[in-house]
């Protein structure tokens, strides 16, 4: 099985970094991960996008060409990629206070309050990105929630492991909501 | 000295590392403890890492001043003993030909790691290209030879990295890492090995460390600090170093002979992969580097399709893998090499095999889809059943 995932947004969001962990939890799986990500003055404000393939086996194409799970955590990033998603079984998951979803667009969305959640528990909207992740993990199952508690450990350093392991938790409660409804 | 096998500074097991970051890990493991560069996107990594690893093994790393300093100061340290690299990009490796040309003619083995970006100039720092496929081997003056890996995926440049220092050891030869940004800023598994097969220098104290017996040989290469007498010229020498600049013959053997000891080895350099080449496929890929990895996804989907397609994957490009690509191309109606240049590697297959090679460009600074490859194929399976 292979499963593509696109996180885009504004840089400085840490799409790249939630590309990063995610990928580093698919190998901790024992699965192929692929990570690569826009690289420049994009990573760095404007637009930014970060994309994962993890698969059971050895990956040909290691880029997203549709994405079968889209994260988005700007409404321009979402704008731009809400139609790359496979139409038959694509999900996009959104930060509910900074994307309104195109009601034209067919598919599944899950709205996640990451940015929001992040504010009111912790006072840093820095660790948005590890809620609406770890979310995404809860929802969709697409790595397991161990592998990506362990791929934060192996990526961050002491200052920031802390949050983010708690946002963590956080981003799995939200996700077990989500599910529900 | 040659080949042995040595325990890895890298603990064994699975790592997430972007390819920038294998090549270092892969420096570090082949033995290289020098390290001299200035920092280019998208190579700057490569360098990052290599701090990062020789805080722990006592390395010696230098940002220079630009890359004809850290091409200049690799060679001193490679006379002095150590397994020296250097990581660039396009702009960067146009500054460093003159000294290439001074390495080949001196014989000091180098690792220059080359992570492509889409040129001419300055062009594309931050997206992938193929435009220097001819320039590692035409870019100094004269005639040399030097040899060129192409890996295709973060496992591969690590292990490439190693194989590129052993090959510079046995040769005595610049060698590159010819890689693109699309594998440099990659991540990927990465398994390392307990083990690592490492060739060591032979060093021959005594012997003339420009000369051997064997037609198109290479000699033992002493280093400065272990007492001896040592000329080092890029004038033309003889055996022991000496300047020999008016005599024609001294000329013809060492020219010769830096040619020879590539070209008359290309079976021991030479390495490829095939890809559903069994059954006669009617069109054959030719690719190399990250294009690879789209040529295979897309012959995948062709052959699903019904339509016989195989992939020839260049993992050496220099020596040019000539007799591979001639009996891989001999049944097959049409060959087609998708690559991120305007034809560099397609005009080196037409030239070797005679008849008319098709060129599947791409220059607009992205990684290749396999898409473009599928309709391409398509395309042309139905202009021409």
């Amino acid at each position: 099985m292979i499963k593509q995932v696109r996180i885009c947004g504004f840089g400085g969001q840490g799409i790249v970094l939630a590309g990063v962990i995610l990928g580093h939890a698919g190998i901790l799986d024992g699965k192929y991960a692929a990570q690569s990500s826009s690289y420049g003055a994009e990573a760095r404000g404007s637009a930014c996008k970060s994309e994962v393939v993890i698969s059971d086996g050895w990956i040909d194409y290691p880029h997203v060409l549709k994405a079968d799970i889209l994260i988005a955590m700007s409404q321009p990033a979402y704008n731009k990629y809400c139609c790359d998603v496979v139409p038959e079984h694509g999900v996009i998951f959104h930060d509910e206070e900074l994307v309104t979803p195109n009601p034209q667009i067919a598919l599944s969305h899950f709205p996640v309050p990451a940015t929001q959640r992040a504010l009111q528990i912790f006072d840093n909207r820095l660790v948005a990105n590890t809620v609406l992740l770890a979310a995404v993990v809860s929802v969709t199952g697409i790595v397991t929630p161990d592998s990506l508690k362990l791929a934060l450990d192996k990526t961050l350093d002491g200052r920031h492991l802390e949050a983010n392991k708690k946002a963590v938790d956080v981003g799995f409660q939200l996700g077990s909501i989500v599910k529900k409804h | 000295m040659g080949y042995r096998k040595i325990r890895g500074v890298t603990p064994p097991g699975q790592y997430f590392l972007q390819g920038d970051e294998a090549c270092a890990e892969g420096a570090v493991a082949a033995g290289c403890r020098f390290f001299a560069g200035y920092p280019i996107t998208p190579a700057s990594e490569v360098m990052e890492h290599i701090v990062r690893r020789f805080k722990d093994c006592d390395g010696v790393f230098v940002q220079m001043e630009d890359e004809i300093g850290s091409i200049a100061a690799m060679i001193g340290a490679s006379w002095a003993g150590a397994k020296p690299m250097t990581s660039t990009s396009g702009p960067g490796l146009s500054l460093m030909m003159e000294n290439i040309g001074y390495a080949a003619m001196t014989e000091t083995p180098l690792v220059i790691v080359d992570i492509q970006r889409a040129g001419p100039s300055t062009g594309q720092a931050t997206r992938p290209g193929s435009g220097d496929m001819l320039q590692v081997k035409y870019g100094s003056h004269g005639d040399y030879e030097i040899i060129a890996l192409s890996p295709w995926s973060v496992q591969e440049i690590y292990d490439m990295t190693i194989r590129a220092f052993n090959l510079a050891e046995r040769f005595r030869v610049p060698v590159f890492v010819l890689s693109d940004e699309g594998v440099g800023h990659l991540r990927e598994n990465v398994t390392v090995e307990q083990e690592v097969t490492v060739f060591e220098r032979d060093k021959a104290p005594g012997q003339p460390p420009f000369h051997t017996d064997e037609p198109g040989g290479v000699p033992p290469m002493p280093c400065f600090g272990d007492g001896e007498k040592l000329l080092v010229t890029g004038s033309t020498h003889d055996p022991f170093g000496y300047r020999k600049t008016q005599v024609s013959e001294v000329h013809e053997r060492l020219v010769s002979r830096l040619v020879g000891k590539i070209r008359n080895r290309a079976d021991e350099i030479v390495d490829t992969d095939s890809y559903f080449l069994d059954d006669g496929p009617d069109v054959l890929l030719v690719a190399y580097g990250i294009t690879a990895r789209a040529a295979l996804s897309a012959a995948k989907v062709l052959r699903d399709e019904g339509q016989k397609v195989g992939l020839l994957r260049l993992r050496t490009i220099w020596p040019f893998p000539e007799r591979v690509v001639v009996e891989s191309a001999q049944k097959c109606k049409e060959v087609v090499v998708p690559e991120l240049n305007q034809g560099q590697i397609c005009r080196e297959i037409e030239r070797l095999l005679d008849r008319d090679v098709i060129s599947l460009p791409q220059t607009n600074g992205e990684t290749m889809k396999p898409t473009k490859i599928i309709e391409f194929v398509r395309e042309r399976a139905v202009t021409q059943p």
